[in-house]
């Protein structure tokens, strides 16, 4: 438990630093673009954070095959948080990308295909946690958790196909050379000359941040987790000892808990 | 008899004790269809009597439609596992988990695109759209397949826990959006007057398609640890 607090420490202040660097090349580095402007400068910490969310998302699922695989409750907590933290990243993406549309396609939203899969992406998501509130036995719930994430991770891949085959407002970043012309040609994306550069860079940064911030989230949720599961051994022990059972007091004493780390 | 020869006929068994089940009670195909028709109606009150706003929205209608009295059918497929527990019989078979997840996805899909068949001439009526072009049928079929395979896999979990049937939309409507989003625009392309040229839709086709073969894999790979006791 020491060394878990002394990596998810130092992976705190990693990801506070990393996100004040960020937000400071967002702001001063980075050039105006030359269509929108300032609000372009939302394209960092949204792509940055789906880029994560979708990557995060992918860890859940390989944590569910190895739990299928090998059973280890260490798994399962890491999916849980891996999901959990994805979920927030999804979030983030869904409301910077809305702030984003609101000048750029003079709306809040539209159901273009891209947008309507990170919705059912995120509903998908959140229903895992449904699932998991409704099972009480701790195996069952790891398992199935773990093919539910796996089903899940289809919606992902649907999402990540939909806007290559289905036409699409949502501007490409990461793929073809042709979209990628094609929407520099309508200025969303400006990939070109020496701007180009320090955009890539920023959002290089930005990728880093949010994963430094993504480690330094799953390393507290870990511990929080091993908290909550101490916690509870403790609460029954306390409820076993209220119900004044048989216990001797050379038992209590043993059961009492350890008091060091 | 081989591996294979012993899934297909094991396949054959339990698709068969399903259907049996059916003959004998009558209850998924009837409750489908009369919660289809219900539905129906209903939508035409909510949309006060406007043939027009009906035809517009046609087959979005029908995919709604599909969708809810999926969830109906898939609960009463499962209901019947548990009443008189044939699901313990299964378990005890020497037969891999697999086969019993195929199984319950071709009777539950023979169920729904049973209901359709009687829901879609309805549909016609109504709003007077072409769906027996044969790549509606097609879309609407596929579109099924993925809805039920995904349908199967959440319902074996949600039946065992403590939410109970009540899980079942809440996981399967989310996690089946993508297939029938792709086919619900496809179906939307084909309600013009001419048909559109392949190449137009073949983009909704693969998207089905590719989503059936993915949920048939994760179910047939995974249903192992689904139904473990």
């Amino acid at each position: 438990m020491t060394k878990l607090n002394r990596w998810s420490n130092i992976f705190n202040w990693l990801a506070v630093i990393a996100l004040a660097i960020n937000l400071l090349m967002v702001f001063f580095y980075a050039p105006v673009e030359l269509t929108m402007g300032n609000v372009q400068r939302i394209f960092y910490f949204h792509v940055g954070s789906a880029w994560v969310g979708a990557v995060t998302l992918g860890i859940a699922l390989i944590c569910g095959v190895l739990y299928l695989y090998r059973p280890k409750p260490l798994y399962d907590i890491l999916g849980m948080a891996s999901v959990e933290i994805g979920v927030v990243f999804v979030t983030m993406t869904i409301v910077a990308g809305s702030v984003w549309g609101r000048p750029a396609w003079n709306t809040w939203w539209t159901w273009s295909p891209r947008l309507t899969s990170i919705t059912v992406m995120w509903l998908v998501y959140v229903a895992y946690f449904m699932l998991r509130g409704a099972v009480e036995d701790e195996q069952k719930r790891a398992r199935f958790a773990a093919v539910y994430v796996i089903a899940a991770f289809i919606t992902v891949i649907m999402t990540y196909v939909s806007i290559r085959l289905l036409r699409d407002i949502h501007p490409v970043v990461f793929g073809d050379a042709v979209e990628g012309v094609q929407a520099g040609a309508e200025g969303l994306q400006e990939f070109s000359g020496v701007d180009s550069i320090r955009m890539v860079l920023t959002l290089n940064v930005s990728v880093v941040a949010f994963s430094l911030l993504y480690v330094a989230w799953l390393l507290n949720r870990y511990r929080l987790q091993l908290l909550i599961n101490r916690a509870n051994m403790l609460k029954a022990r306390v409820a076993a000892r209220m119900q004044g059972d048989s216990l001797s007091v050379a038992d209590a004493e043993e059961m009492r808990p350890a008091t060091t780390d | 008899m081989n591996r294979s020869g012993l899934f297909w006929t094991q396949l054959r068994a339990l698709v068969w004790k399903d259907l049996q089940i059916e003959r004998h009670t009558k209850q998924s195909i009837g409750i489908m269809l009369m919660f289809a028709i219900v539905a129906v109606v209903t939508f035409n009150f909510a949309l006060e009597n406007n043939l027009g706003a009906v035809r517009e929205v046609a087959g979005g209608l029908l995919w709604v439609t599909i969708l809810l009295a999926g969830t109906l059918g898939l609960n009463r497929s499962f209901a019947s596992e548990l009443e008189n527990r044939p699901i313990d019989a299964m378990l005890i078979a020497p037969m891999d988990r697999s086969t019993m997840f195929m199984g319950k996805v071709i009777s539950v899909s023979l169920f729904t695109l049973a209901m359709e068949l009687i829901l879609i001439p309805v549909f016609i009526a109504i709003s007077n759209k072409p769906f027996y072009r044969p790549e509606v049928l097609l879309l609407i079929t596929l579109g099924t397949i993925g809805y039920v395979a995904a349908g199967v896999l959440v319902s074996s979990m949600a039946v065992q826990t403590r939410a109970n049937y009540v899980l079942v939309p809440v996981l399967l409507l989310p996690l089946s959006l993508p297939v029938v989003l792709a086919a619900a625009t496809g179906v939307a392309q084909y309600m013009g007057l001419n048909k559109p040229p392949f190449a137009d839709v073949s983009a909704t086709f693969a998207l089905v398609i590719a989503y059936d073969l993915l949920m048939l894999a994760a179910g047939l790979f995974t249903y192992n640890y689904v139904v473990e006791e």
